[in-house]
């Protein structure tokens, strides 16, 4: 497998324009950083009012972060602050990140100003690393999100590079050691007390940290250390919380001008999938799920997720099933980019269609699963499956409807089961000779059953294994009797509780017998 | 002479019926294997692709037990093989209860519809796919037009659908209005009779009376469920009923069928 391509994007700190600015939200920053007085944003830390951050306008004349609020507007008196909003600037991020996924469908967020991309697999798309990196941080820049960033093979390499190396730095694959032995040791990603130390022990440059004995370092300044540094150089892993799972199978069609038409729509999707499909079958794959994100002009995505009972690839029926929930996506000023995942990609072999094609029963059933699930909602269509509990109610299991077979045991047929059940049993007064006798005469829902022959009792005891000690007791414990009125009606009740307890025990109605 | 004209007239039948038929082939028909059933029926039987209505009354019209275990077991020959999709407004249909009656619930495929519009298309999709071999939707009263529909899917994929008139969540009852069902069943609960050892409860039991069939004539009976083999169904007579006795209580003499 090849190396992780990652990129890093760093949004460098002295330049705190907020990223909400690409989503129509009323900042009145936006766009206008040259010209504007210098800015500064203040947070009350610990009774003061400090410097949370500043621009680069403020920068230049001095001002840093964590100064005190009251010397910075004495030495820049027409300095305009605004309050730290550390809560929108999260969401101004999420929403970000979310507008990348429409150059790779992995994106995780990284730390307070920063976006980590897999770009395994997606440059060919812009014609390269370097290109797909120089559209990205332009398209930034044009939305007033100043920007830097870097493509490496590990995640830990593309950081280090983005935010401490040169502009737009692209390593070749493989080329991460070299590139990173010149930046300062602060590019690693140490904790602090690591942090501080090296400088004293003369070590500046990570390229001087190779040579150290491994171990030692490892025991002078924790696991952690040497955990880091594999992970720049790509020798240990690094797991990244994707706001989307990482799937190499993506394709991505972008339109001279934007569309807006649901037949156009409509159409746009089924050649974006008739691309992954085309994708899919040269290597002799069939996909699952598929999502099919439309893009807008302003940077908001709609979603149209796709699932299909087997792995498939037609993309005709794929963009059958897409078409009816084309009404969640509001096309707004126009769409400009439509993007397709899949995921769930398994190996699928070519299925030759025979003459005398006798359907295998799931395959022809199939279609119709795929509709059924996609127009009312996968918890809509089950199939009825056994499980392993004495209890009526939680004996049956629900399961997707091509599913393999249950693996529980399968119900007992000789066991009298009603034909429906009610969700909650119905209260019912009873009649009945002795305690233990099936009852004579029942009331139910104000109408009087006489009866003339009944069958039980069934006793069902409560798993004890699922509730709390103190709940366990005789009063749960549930005699069934299958009873037949005059006019010919089955019931199904109950008798919860035994007779002798402090509690009169209640009868219920729970089924109705064919 | 009182032979040799039953015999022209049967003859005559015959001629009438190939006529008639013309250059069709006889549709296929599934019999009940009793010939007080299967008169009633056009052809001897029910045919393999058409769909059916079964009604319920009073409480039935709610609960839609009986019902539901009579659709079962009259569309349980079909079910042998394929796939068996029950489409319903409240989802209180056992699964246990479907297996005492012999249905295949591991091929049982069950959706769960808002309403009834949406239910009556979920069915004619299902009965116009070829796997799917009985279909039995749960709805109020199908209209002419989707009626209609149902049957064209029928016979493109040959399916067997039953339809259950049902109020799942109460209200008042709409009138009975025209219908595009091959045939009408009006079932009810009936007492069963003791079984042999007395213990217990005997065989299931119900009061069905066939109200419309297209081509054939209506009929009572009380039919008991029965697993041996008197015929593909699954039910054996316990005695027609006369017209006026479908107002009172059973007949106190249950004769065996013969």
């Amino acid at each position: 497998m090849a190396a992780k391509r990652s990129e890093g994007e760093g949004v460098s700190a002295s330049a705190e324009t907020s990223p909400s600015v690409a989503f129509g939200d009323t900042s009145p920053f936006r766009g206008r950083i040259s010209e504007d007085p210098p800015f500064a944003l203040l947070v009350s830390e610990r009774g003061t009012r400090r410097l949370a951050a500043v621009d680069a306008a403020a920068a230049a004349r001095g001002l840093s972060a964590g100064q005190k609020a009251a010397d910075a507007l004495a030495l820049v008196p027409q300095l305009v602050t605004a309050d730290h909003d550390p809560d929108a600037d999260r969401r101004a991020l999420e929403s970000l990140c979310d507008w990348c996924v429409r150059f790779s469908p992995a994106v995780a967020v990284d730390g307070e100003d920063g976006l980590l991309l897999d770009i395994t697999g997606t440059d060919h798309l812009w014609g390269g690393e370097a290109a797909m990196l120089a559209d990205l941080l332009e398209r930034l820049s044009r939305w007033g999100v100043p920007a830097r960033g870097a493509i490496a093979d590990t995640a830990g390499a593309a950081w280090a590079l983005a935010r401490f190396g040169r502009e737009q730095a692209v390593v070749p694959p493989g080329g991460q050691r070299e590139a990173l032995s010149r930046l300062p040791v602060a590019a690693l990603r140490l904790d602090e007390a690591a942090q501080a130390q090296l400088p004293r022990l003369g070590l500046h440059r990570v390229g001087q940290l190779y040579a150290l004995p491994r171990a030692q370092m490892a025991k002078r300044f924790g696991l952690s250390f040497t955990q880091r540094l594999d992970q720049a150089l790509g020798a240990a892993g690094e797991a990244l919380a994707f706001r989307r799972p990482a799937s190499p199978w993506f394709e991505r069609l972008a339109f001279f001008e934007p569309i807006s038409a649901p037949e156009d729509l409509a159409r746009v999707a089924a050649d974006v999938l008739a691309l992954i499909c085309k994708r899919l079958e040269a290597q002799g794959r069939g996909a699952k799920r598929f999502e099919v994100v439309y893009h807008r002009l302003d940077g908001k995505a709609f979603a149209v997720p796709v699932g299909l009972a087997r792995p498939g690839r037609d993309a005709v029926r794929l963009a059958k099933l897409v078409a009816p929930r084309l009404d969640v996506v509001d096309p707004g000023f126009g769409i400009d980019v439509i993007t397709v995942h899949a995921f769930a990609v398994e190996a699928l072999a070519q299925g030759q269609a025979r003459i005398d094609a006798e359907l295998d029963a799931a395959e022809a059933l199939a279609p119709l699963v795929d509709r059924l699930v996609n127009r009312l909602g996968e918890g809509r269509v089950w199939r009825p499956d056994p499980v392993e509990s004495h209890v009526p109610e939680r004996a049956v299991g629900r399961s997707a409807p091509l599913a393999g077979a249950a693996s529980a045991r399968p119900w007992n047929p000789d066991l009298p089961r009603p034909t429906r059940l009610l969700k909650r049993p119905e209260p019912i007064e009873v009649m009945a000779k002795l305690p233990d006798d099936p009852p004579l005469r029942f009331t139910w829902r104000g109408r009087h059953h006489r009866l003339r022959a009944a069958e039980g009792p069934e006793r069902i005891g409560q798993e004890w294994w699922r509730g709390d000690f103190d709940d366990t007791g005789p009063g749960k414990i549930r005699d069934y009797y299958r009873v037949e009125d005059e006019a010919g009606g089955r019931f199904w009740i109950y008798r919860q509780g035994l007779y002798g307890d402090d509690a009169l025990p209640k009868w219920w109605l729970h089924g109705l017998f064919g | 002479m009182p032979g040799s004209r039953e015999a022209r007239i049967e003859a005559l039948r015959g001629r009438i019926a190939a006529i008639e038929a013309g250059t069709r082939t006889p549709t296929p028909v599934l019999p009940f294997g009793d010939p007080r059933i299967d008169s009633h029926l056009p052809g001897g039987g029910l045919p393999r692709a058409g769909w059916h209505e079964v009604v319920g009354e009073g409480l039935e019209g709610e609960s839609g037990a009986a019902t539901a275990a009579f659709a079962a077991l009259l569309a349980r020959p079909r079910a042998a093989k394929g796939a068996v999709v029950w489409v319903l407004r409240r989802s209180d249909l056992y699964a246990p209860g479907l297996v005492n009656l012999g249905f295949p619930v591991e091929r049982l495929v069950v959706v769960r519809v808002r309403d009834e519009a949406e239910g009556l298309s979920v069915m004619e999709d299902a009965l116009a796919t070829p796997g799917v071999s009985v279909a039995i939707g749960e709805a109020e009263a199908p209209d002419l037009v989707a009626g209609r529909r149902l049957q064209l899917a029928c016979e493109r994929a040959g399916g067997f659908g039953v339809v259950l008139h049902r109020r799942p969540y109460g209200g008042p009852a709409r009138g009975a209005t025209g219908s595009a069902a091959f045939s009408r069943w009006r079932v009810g609960r009936a007492p069963g009779r003791a079984p042999p050892d007395g213990l217990g409860l005997g065989p299931a039991a119900w009061r069905v009376a066939l109200e419309r069939c297209r081509g054939g004539r209506p009929g009572a009976w009380i039919l008991e469920h029965s697993e041996a083999d008197h015929g593909p169904h699954p039910f054996r007579v316990v005695s027609e009923l006369a017209d006026h006795d479908l107002a009172q209580t059973p007949p106190e003499r249950l004769r065996r069928a013969g």
